[in-house]
């Protein structure tokens, strides 16, 4: 593979005088029309959609991404503090309900260039070989119409843009890391310690913060803020990793630019570009190709929103597909209590994790499994676990004076996909006007225990550590799916290649398309999936006929 | 505002024992950046006028909000006390919120204002007074009879999605204050120092040990 500079130059981009934002090049930006009729619109300015608009600005097409948040400087506006954090997060109003109801808000998506990833934790890992087929293995969830095999290059070469540091990676496909790992901090150490206790491996990593140089990124300074963004721009999120060669290469990102609905032409049944909200005034932005990337709750949103005579039940959706199969991981977080001081807030929250729980176990009673990593919440998140304990008044006050003596792990289970997992429009509208999404959600069998199974793991490290009490709070994160990929229209939305079975020139680039999610954090392998349909557009035609 | 009162290591009433003696958090202010230093301190300033609750409102949430974060009343004047009830309000009269909310559940401004009248009605049918003028024992009783109920039904809707609620905003505006921190030895912002010493038992030279390390509340509850 050519050098990264060669392929990404984004890093490189960035200023090198301590400032985090090269206010020239954003400046300078490419401007099209609403009336010029782009090669590609891109909804959303996330993990997907970033990775979308790089590869193809890089490959000569006129690209415009269009997000509905604010186009960040980490300097003026991301603050070092959790409850100052709240505008990352996308608060328009949503309703969720079903039998294990999954809050959403700081929990959740983000909103702005750089999506998700903004306030994400970091961790970078690769989903096993074995995800793309659970339902062959496993008897369970889906198979993909692509096999790890179509993924590792594309793995390999995200890993080295964002880039990512960590040990040897021994589960699943093997591999290595273009950076070594971080130093820990008390957290780490405390996993560290009790899983060698156990005979469990752990290994330090895989996380997206730069350790060392990368171009002009700086060095982590362990602050522990990643989940509030970093205003260090030592963690990867595609406002860095991405935006900055997309520009450089002629795209137009536009933000504060909500997209309303997908237009598409009753006779010829093509995309024709999409309608979109700027400062109160509604907009068109013509495109030869759509390309929805607004995360698993939006993007289906969006395609419901987008009904009209050819699909009166929404875009892509003859077959009752958008919306399904929704999935959240099971996260429960177990904490340990300790005399000595971890002070788990030093350092990153995402620090050390294994995977040695992760395949199909045949001696136990249930499919699939999970993942084990430090996650090392502020005090606010904190407060949340002493108060589910039940604790409130001086009591709460108390547990909470406790805070620097707890270490805190968190799982990753791979709930399944299920169909009636979903978003639906709900009679409620936004300041648009238009629904919002309504996300139903409920555990089956196979979920539960795997919940049940990582809180004993979890409680067994830290003990084994020298833990003398243990806590859990029952957590879900990272939702994915929605518009799965598919062999077929009545199974998914989208082909292989991320096109939609509906209309052929309209793409879905982001968390929605996985038809499984495994117990990695799924970042990487959407970014992933984005990078091979923008590497397989570029091959191919470029209006997706 | 100090974090204790008298010298006593222990108040019962007033929050948890001084821990962290001598640590304060603000004399680290210099060290953080302009924007994270304009949106910490200005916690610490002039609280925001009340703009969402009406006085009544007001009335209840103040007392509710005190009893869950364990706060002294107004004119008892001593120990910690956050205006609360003005962050909570101030989110609410912005439009800060998650924006999510069970289906089961109104938006949680008209959630706060629905449970605080729910609230207030318990007060008067128990006690035959406002849930603000009721005695602080029996304040606690009233929102200890909400948590008790678990997933049943209070008022009409499902208790522990108004437990959620009321601690959720609760204990993000306590802990959201640098006095809250001094009270758990929590450095706050750490831009553009960042850490230098990570690692159990490791500790800033500003950072202070917990100075009664093995008074684990857990421990002590058994
Ligand atoms: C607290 C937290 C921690 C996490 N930690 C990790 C982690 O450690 N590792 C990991 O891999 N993942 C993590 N994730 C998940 C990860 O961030 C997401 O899975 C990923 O970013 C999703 O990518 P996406 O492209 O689907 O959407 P996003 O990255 O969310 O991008 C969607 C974008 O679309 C925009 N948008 C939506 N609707 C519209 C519209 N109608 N018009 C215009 N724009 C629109 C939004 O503003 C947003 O910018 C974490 C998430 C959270 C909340
Ligand atoms: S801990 Fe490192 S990566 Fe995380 S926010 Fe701080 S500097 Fe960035």
């Amino acid at each position: 593979m050519s050098s990264v500079r060669d392929r990404n130059e984004s890093a490189w981009l960035l200023p090198a005088d301590g400032a985090r934002t090269n206010h020239r090049l954003r400046h300078d930006m490419r401007r099209f029309d609403d009336t010029d009729e782009v090669d590609l619109v891109v909804v959303g300015c996330g993990a997907g959609g970033s990775t979308m608009i790089q590869r193809l600005a890089r490959a000569g097409w006129r690209v415009v991404a269009l997000d509905a948040g604010p186009f960040w400087d980490p300097d003026t506006d991301w603050v070092s503090d959790e409850a100052g954090s709240h505008h990352l997060y996308w608060t328009e109003p949503r309703v969720i309900s079903g039998s294990d109801p999954v809050p959403l808000g700081s929990n959740n998506s983000g909103r702005g260039v750089g999506g998700s990833m903004v306030h994400y934790a970091g961790y970078t890992p690769r989903f096993h070989p074995s995800d793309f087929e659970t339902y062959t293995r496993d008897g369970v969830g889906a198979d993909w119409p692509i096999d790890y095999a179509d993924l590792k290059p594309y793995y390999e070469a995200i890993e080295e843009e964002l880039p990512v540091a960590g040990e040897e990676w021994p589960w699943g496909d093997p591999h290595s890391y273009p950076y070594r790992p971080h130093p820990v901090g008390g957290n780490g150490e405390i996993f560290l310690r009790g899983a060698e206790k156990l005979g469990v491996t752990a290994k330090v990593g895989p996380v997206a913060i730069v350790n060392g140089r990368f171009g002009n990124r700086a060095h982590c300074i362990y602050r522990g803020f990643c989940l509030q963004g970093c205003k260090v721009n030592a963690k990867a999120s595609p406002l860095i990793t991405h935006i900055p060669d997309a520009l450089a290469h002629g795209a137009e990102v536009r933000a504060n630019a909500m997209v309303t609905k997908i237009e598409v032409d009753e006779r010829t049944g093509r995309a024709t570009g999409v309608h979109y909200v700027r400062d109160g005034v509604s907009r068109f932005q013509r495109a030869a190709m759509v390309a929805v990337a607004g995360y698993s709750i939006e993007t289906p949103r969006l395609l419901l929103n987008s009904a009209c005579d050819r699909f009166p039940d929404g875009i892509g959706n003859d077959f009752d597909q958008v919306g399904r199969y929704l999935m959240v991981q099971g996260a429960p977080q177990t904490a340990g209590r300790f005399d000595a001081e971890v002070r788990m807030y030093k350092a990153p929250p995402p620090e050390v994790s294994t995977e040695a729980f992760y395949e199909t176990d045949p001696s136990k009673p249930y499919q699939r499994g999970f993942s084990i990593q430090t996650v090392s919440p502020l005090p606010i998140t904190w407060a949340e676990h002493i108060a589910a304990q039940g604790h409130w008044g001086s009591d709460l006050r108390e547990y909470m004076s406790d805070y620097v003596h707890w270490s805190c792990l968190g799982a990753l289970c791979e709930f399944l996909a299920q169909p009636d997992n979903r978003v639906t429009l709900s009679d409620e509208k936004d300041r648009h006007g238009l629904p919002v999404a309504h996300f139903s959600y409920s555990q089956c069998d196979n979920d539960t225990q795997l919940m049940k199974a990582a809180q004993s793991v979890m409680e067994d490290i830290l003990h084994a550590a020298g833990a003398d009490e243990v806590i859990t709070i029952d957590r879900y994160a990272h939702l994915v799916g929605g518009a799965r990929m598919a062999a077929d229209e009545q199974h998914g939305v989208v082909d292989a290649d991320c096109r939609t079975f509906a209309v052929p020139n309209l793409y879905i680039t982001d968390g929605s398309v996985l038809p499984t999610q495994g117990s990695a954090n799924p970042a990487l392998t959407i970014m992933s999936v984005a990078a091979r349909a923008a590497d397989r557009l570029a091959r191919g035609a470029r209006n997706g006929a | 505002m100090s974090v204790t009162s008298g010298a006593a290591p222990r108040r019962a009433a007033d929050g948890p024992p001084e821990r962290f003696p001598g640590f304060d958090v603000l004399e680290q202010s210099g060290h953080w950046d302009a924007v994270t230093s304009g949106v910490v301190l200005s916690r610490v300033g002039m609280p925001p006028d009340i703009r969402f609750f009406t006085p009544a409102e007001q009335a209840v949430a103040t007392a509710l909000c005190d009893r869950l974060l364990g706060q002294p009343d107004e004119d008892d004047g001593t120990g910690t006390r956050l205006p609360l009830v003005n962050l909570i309000d101030a989110r609410l009269a912005e439009h800060r919120t998650d924006g999510w909310h069970y289906h089961d559940m109104p938006t949680d401004a008209q959630a706060w204002r629905d449970t605080l009248a729910a609230l207030d009605a318990d007060a008067q049918e128990q006690y035959g007074t406002g849930f603000a003028t009721c005695a602080h024992d029996e304040q606690t009783a009233l929102i200890q009879a909400v948590q008790d109920l678990g997933s049943d039904p209070w008022h009409g809707l499902p208790a522990a999605h108004v437990w959620s609620l009321w601690t959720r905003y609760a204990c993000t505006a306590f802990y959201s204050h640098p006095t809250a921190w001094n009270e758990i030895g929590f450095s706050g912002p750490a831009y553009p120092r960042g850490y230098k010493n990570i690692g159990v038992d490791r500790l800033e030279p500003y950072e202070v040990h917990d100075a009664i390390p093995s008074d684990d509340p857990l421990r002590r509850s058994r």
